[in-house]
């Protein structure tokens, strides 16, 4: 099995609710977002396009976060998630800066003593900030405790457009390998011989 | 890709972004780790001197390891930086610092002249090698920003890590701190010679950044007349390889204790930012390409 997510730029309008969706998931603290939609804006008034581009971690094939780790922090499982274990990470930021897309966050340090309100946590913040470690990198995990029950990522579940579809790359009959195929699914900076499991087709 | 993509922060646009990770302190580890080796490895090849080989150690030992060990998010793990030599340019850093350290203080420890000595001698040498030009290699090894992705990197860390240990050994010849086994005119030559190299390397470096990929330029642009452009010229050229050269060639040693202390503190300020300055300008490639009408 090789999970990836195709990314449908046409249906995306842009919304943030997959960002949302993610904050809300991993209950992540302040400015430390796992996805996020960018806009991109072409021509002048009054011809102007506009498109967004949803990015997360593209828990890459031959990932350079992977490679760079001195200490085996960042791993791959077998079915193509790419994780970081908290307990293991040491902070150097070697994989923070080899990502070729910037899609990893370092936890400074007091990013856990404050919540979005000021410094008295919200209970909600209060149960999930304790799964993190300040001084440590993060990333987007695919929701990997939510996968593993047989569950679509966070934002995939979310998205109102549908533009995020989450499957099964290596199963030719998947959604996700369908779209790739009918309708020419890229990969996000492929000179760069990642090989992202995050395509997007337009 | 077009030149039009903006150069973007944090804000939720497409667009260059900035590397903002590695700056101040990996910047003066890379300085210190550079300086050090060259120093050493001066010594124990070059001038047989026994303080330069010490200093030399100290340097990598407290400089280099002091700043890796205050920038690590998580600094009582540091160990565990030793676990995948295998792929991490971080850990084979690591390990060749602490092969250095360790066979560096028995060839200090062992009789001169001796079998032993010999042998630590060369293991310190080859792993201090690796210390000096580690660095670059590392920067080398990442696809994602293109000023770094260069096989100049590795090269440009050998010339400055060579330049700072000539530098140094003539500072500590000239204030009386060692004496060594060569003519210290030979060592002011090789100063020259290795100013003029690291002026070429330099050029050629950012001669082949100007047919590179747009981030490549854009960063190169941000280098040389963007934000980073001042202290670029004055720090980093003018007073680290310019005004060190016309000191060197004009007056050098025989303007005596100062005016090798004027251009050792010349050299080292511009040595140090001329790596930081190469940090601060990497700039990510945009996740898509230019968008069109």
């Amino acid at each position: 099995m090789h999970l990836g997510m195709v990314i449908d730029l046409k249906r995306c309008v842009g919304c943030q609710a997959c960002t949302i969706a993610c904050k809300s998931e991993n209950g992540t603290p302040p400015e430390v977002l796992f996805t996020k939609v960018l806009e991109q804006v072409a021509g002048e008034y009054p011809i102007v396009k506009k498109k967004f581009i949803p990015v997360l971690c593209n828990h890459c094939e031959d990932a350079p976060c992977v490679r760079v780790c001195p200490t085996g922090a960042t791993t791959k499982r077998e079915d193509g998630i790419v994780l970081v274990d908290n307990n293991k990470c040491i902070g150097c930021r070697a994989c923070y800066v080899a990502c070729p897309y910037k899609n990893r966050i370092f936890l400074k340090k007091g990013s856990l003593k404050n919540g979005y309100h000021g410094k008295q946590l919200t209970p909600y913040e209060l149960v999930k900030y304790p799964k993190w470690q300040e001084g440590v990198v993060l990333k987007c995990t695919f929701c990997v405790e939510r996968v593993d029950q047989g569950l679509d990522p966070s934002c995939v579940q979310t998205c109102p457009a549908d533009a995020r579809i989450f499957g099964d790359l290596s199963n030719p009959e998947s959604k996700v390998s369908r779209l790739i195929r009918q309708r020419g699914g890229f990969q996000p900076l492929s000179e760069d011989n990642t090989e992202p499991s995050v395509y997007y087709i337009e | 890709m077009p030149k039009t993509m903006p150069l973007v922060g944090n804000e939720f646009v497409s667009g260059f972004r900035l590397q903002t990770e590695w700056a101040t302190l990996i910047a003066a580890a890379f300085f210190f780790g550079k300086i050090g080796s060259g120093l050493f490895l001066m010594s124990v090849f070059l001038t047989n001197s026994w303080l330069g080989a010490l200093v030399g150690l100290l340097i990598v030992l407290v400089g280099k390891g002091g700043a890796h060990l205050l920038y690590l998010g998580r600094p009582e793990r540091f160990w565990r930086g030793l676990m995948k030599p295998g792929t991490s340019w971080v850990a084979r850093g690591f390990w060749a610092m602490m092969i250095m350290m360790v066979s560096g203080t028995l060839f200090l420890i062992s009789p001169a002249g001796s079998a032993a000595s010999s042998v630590f001698a060369l293991i310190a040498g080859l792993s201090a090698f690796v210390v000096a030009i580690y660095d670059g290699f590392l920067m080398n090894s990442s696809p994602s920003i293109p000023l770094w992705n260069t096989a100049m990197m590795p090269v440009l860390c050998l010339f400055y890590s060579l330049l700072g240990g000539t530098t140094l050994t003539l500072f500590l010849i000239e204030f009386g701190f060692t004496e060594v086994a060569i003519a210290t005119v030979f060592l002011s030559n090789m100063e020259i010679v290795l100013l003029i190299t690291n002026l070429i390397v330099i050029g050629l470096y950012l001669l082949s950044m100007t047919n590179a990929t747009a981030a490549a330029k854009e960063s190169l642009r941000l280098l040389v007349s963007g934000t980073y452009a001042l202290p670029f010229y004055v720090l980093a050229l003018g007073f680290g390889l310019i005004f060190t050269l016309l000191m060197s060639y004009f007056v050098g040693t025989a303007g005596g204790a100062g005016v090798v202390g004027l251009i050792t503190a010349a050299d080292l300020v511009g040595h140090y930012f001329l790596f930081y300055l190469l940090l601060r300008v990497g700039v990510y490639k945009p996740v898509l390409g230019q968008l069109t009408m």
